[in-house]
């Protein structure tokens, strides 16, 4: 089932030339979804687009089977949650526990119940100890923990993350990615996550590539990935696995193309034994 | 351009409640054109470091020494122009410090605040435009209409303008594409070759590390942790786990076949050198 269908959509920022440029696809529920793209390729865009950030100039944005119009857009907007990829920008209250607090408040939750709920979602993102602490003593990773906590409280179908640990060091990013799947798997989210991380679309269901507001490709990160040359030329990347496997085609090699390190090792202990 | 830091304190807030050690007392050479890494966790010291490189802070206790200049602390230092000419700092997101009309005025500015008259700074402007990978279609343009990789060029430019000997480089390819990020990566690599630069990069990507630089300095809550050239640095797996630096991936993968009972050399770091190895290991 489609939770998200975008068909022939189109945005322009200056009205000169089109951010957006006639882009469908179709996101399945429950699935994990990356998009890549160059800086500059449109992927923020759609993902500003598919909330009503931005509002498309053409075209047509499906959520859950509601059409994006101004009838739906709040229906449809309690359905998707958004992580940004700036911690400070994204930080409303003046404590971790007033932050989670805020959409809660603004959804006229009744006070009693909430101290509660906000306990149960800060436990969810790991930052139960940290709930009377003020912003600027938390890590970038530890924001975004926060972040996710006050998206996660408005009970989502839909998270988008749009770069959301680009601004991370590599240990709050390893914590971040392990609880967005965590989160993915525990509560049969929808995840659309914006990325530059080639490993993290190795690990998705599905990714979408993006270039100058088209959407150039669309399917298993399995068979897209391994389009190398494209990639390249795309100024994109390629799995660390994939690059062992064509130096080791190179050696003369016979192995296939994987694109996790999971297999590569797997796929190197059978050649080991058969040989 | 030698640097050398002695017993190097900064305390934040000295003498109030809110007193923090961000570097205790720290000894460091900084090696001469080369690029090296500085490394570390959220709070562990690297900005507040990378900042007394142009007196921006100044050293709470002890000394920095930049050729013959010597920054002390308890000493109001004077004249720190000729400092600053001499260390360039690239902050994270350089671009935000964009404010000319055009990109050529924008590069300028710092050449002419130097002293440098119209001419001689346009000159100079245009000269690392080019060193930057922007040709002469960019001059008239404004900054604020480039991508974010050339308006990073163009802000980099603008630091390059003042021929700094010391480039001090925070984060720079963070936000950036890979291929962005690749070419800013290669830009540095030559300027420091071609021009004869010491270069401090503050990073967290340890592909970066392996792939561009010669040394390693490591801080963990503002003591040096490690300091040292970089195939030392990443030769102790173990050590690496302990500080839970995570390996570049050609180590990841070499740990992994060594762990399944691979025979290969246990310090390889060259991924072609690698293939080589596993190739004899599983052909027949």
């Amino acid at each position: 089932m489609n939770k998200i269908t975008v068909r022939d959509c189109t945005f322009s920022y200056d009205k000169e030339h089109n951010a957006i440029d006639g882009i469908s696809f179709d996101i399945e529920a429950g699935s994990y979804t990356t998009i890549i793209g160059h800086n500059g390729s449109g992927k923020s865009t759609i993902a500003k687009l598919l909330i009503d950030l931005l509002v498309k100039d053409s075209g047509s944005i499906q959520v859950d089977g509601l059409e994006l119009n101004d009838e739906n857009v709040y229906a449809i907007r309690s359905k998707i949650g958004i992580v940004f990829q700036n911690p400070d920008n994204q930080f409303i209250g003046a404590t971790v526990a007033d932050d989670i607090a805020f959409g809660l408040e603004n959804h006229c939750v009744e006070s009693a119940k909430m101290q509660g709920i906000i306990e149960n979602f800060a436990a969810k993102v790991n930052m139960l100890d940290y709930l009377n602490s003020e912003p600027t003593r938390l890590s970038g990773g530890q924001k975004q923990r926060v972040a996710i906590a006050g998206v996660l409280v408005m009970n989502p179908e839909i998270i988008i993350f749009d770069e959301a640990t680009s601004m991370l060091d590599p240990q709050g990013k390893a914590e971040i990615n392990a609880l967005i799947h965590e989160i993915h798997e525990q509560n049969h989210l929808t995840v659309l996550s914006i990325t530059h991380d080639i490993e993290e679309v190795a690990g998705s269901d599905h990714v979408l590539v993006f270039d100058q507001g088209h959407k150039i490709m669309d399917g298993k990160p399995a068979d897209i990935l391994k389009r190398k040359q494209e990639l390249i030329d795309l100024k994109l990347d390629i799995p660390y696995a994939l690059k062992f496997v064509h130096a080791l085609q190179d050696e003369g090699v016979n192995i296939d193309e994987v694109i996790t390190m999971e297999r590569l090792v797997d796929e190197l202990c059978q050649l080991k034994s058969a040989s | 351009m030698s640097i050398e830091i002695r017993k190097l304190s900064h305390i934040y807030n000295e003498g109030t409640t809110f007193a923090s050690v961000a570097l205790d007392a720290i000894d460091l050479t900084i090696q001469e054109y080369c690029m090296t890494a500085i490394i570390g966790e959220t709070g562990s010291g690297k900005s507040t470091l990378v900042q007394h490189l142009n007196a921006l802070l100044l050293p709470s206790k002890g000394e920095i020494q930049i050729n013959d200049r010597i920054i002390k602390a308890d000493e109001k230092p004077k004249q720190l122009k000729a400092l600053r000419k001499k260390v360039g700092l690239v902050f994270q997101f350089p671009e935000y410090q964009l404010f000319e009309e055009t990109i050529l005025k924008d590069v300028s500015f710092g050449p002419k605040n130097f002293g440098a008259g119209e001419e001689e700074a346009e000159q100079r402007a245009k000269e690392v435009l080019k060193v930057v990978g922007l040709d002469e279609s960019y001059y008239e343009k404004s900054p604020f209409e480039c991508s974010g990789g050339e308006k990073r060029r163009v802000a980099i430019a603008g630091i390059l303008a003042m021929d700094p000997e010391i480039l001090v480089l925070d984060e720079p390819t963070a936000g950036l594409d890979p291929k962005g990020a690749r070419d800013m990566m290669q830009l540095f690599v030559d300027i420091q070759k071609n021009y004869h630069k010491t270069i401090l990069l503050v990073t967290h990507d340890m592909e970066h590390v392996l792939s561009y630089c010669q040394h390693v300095v490591v801080l963990s809550h503002g003591k040096i942790k490690r300091d040292c050239d970089v195939k030392t640095f990443f030769s102790n797996v173990d050590d690496l786990k302990e500080m839970k630096i995570n390996p570049p991936a050609v180590i990841r993968l070499r740990e992994a076949l060594l762990a399944k009972g691979f025979k290969l050399d246990p310090s390889l770091l060259d991924m072609e050198e690698l293939a080589k190895q596993v190739a004899k290991e599983v052909k027949r």
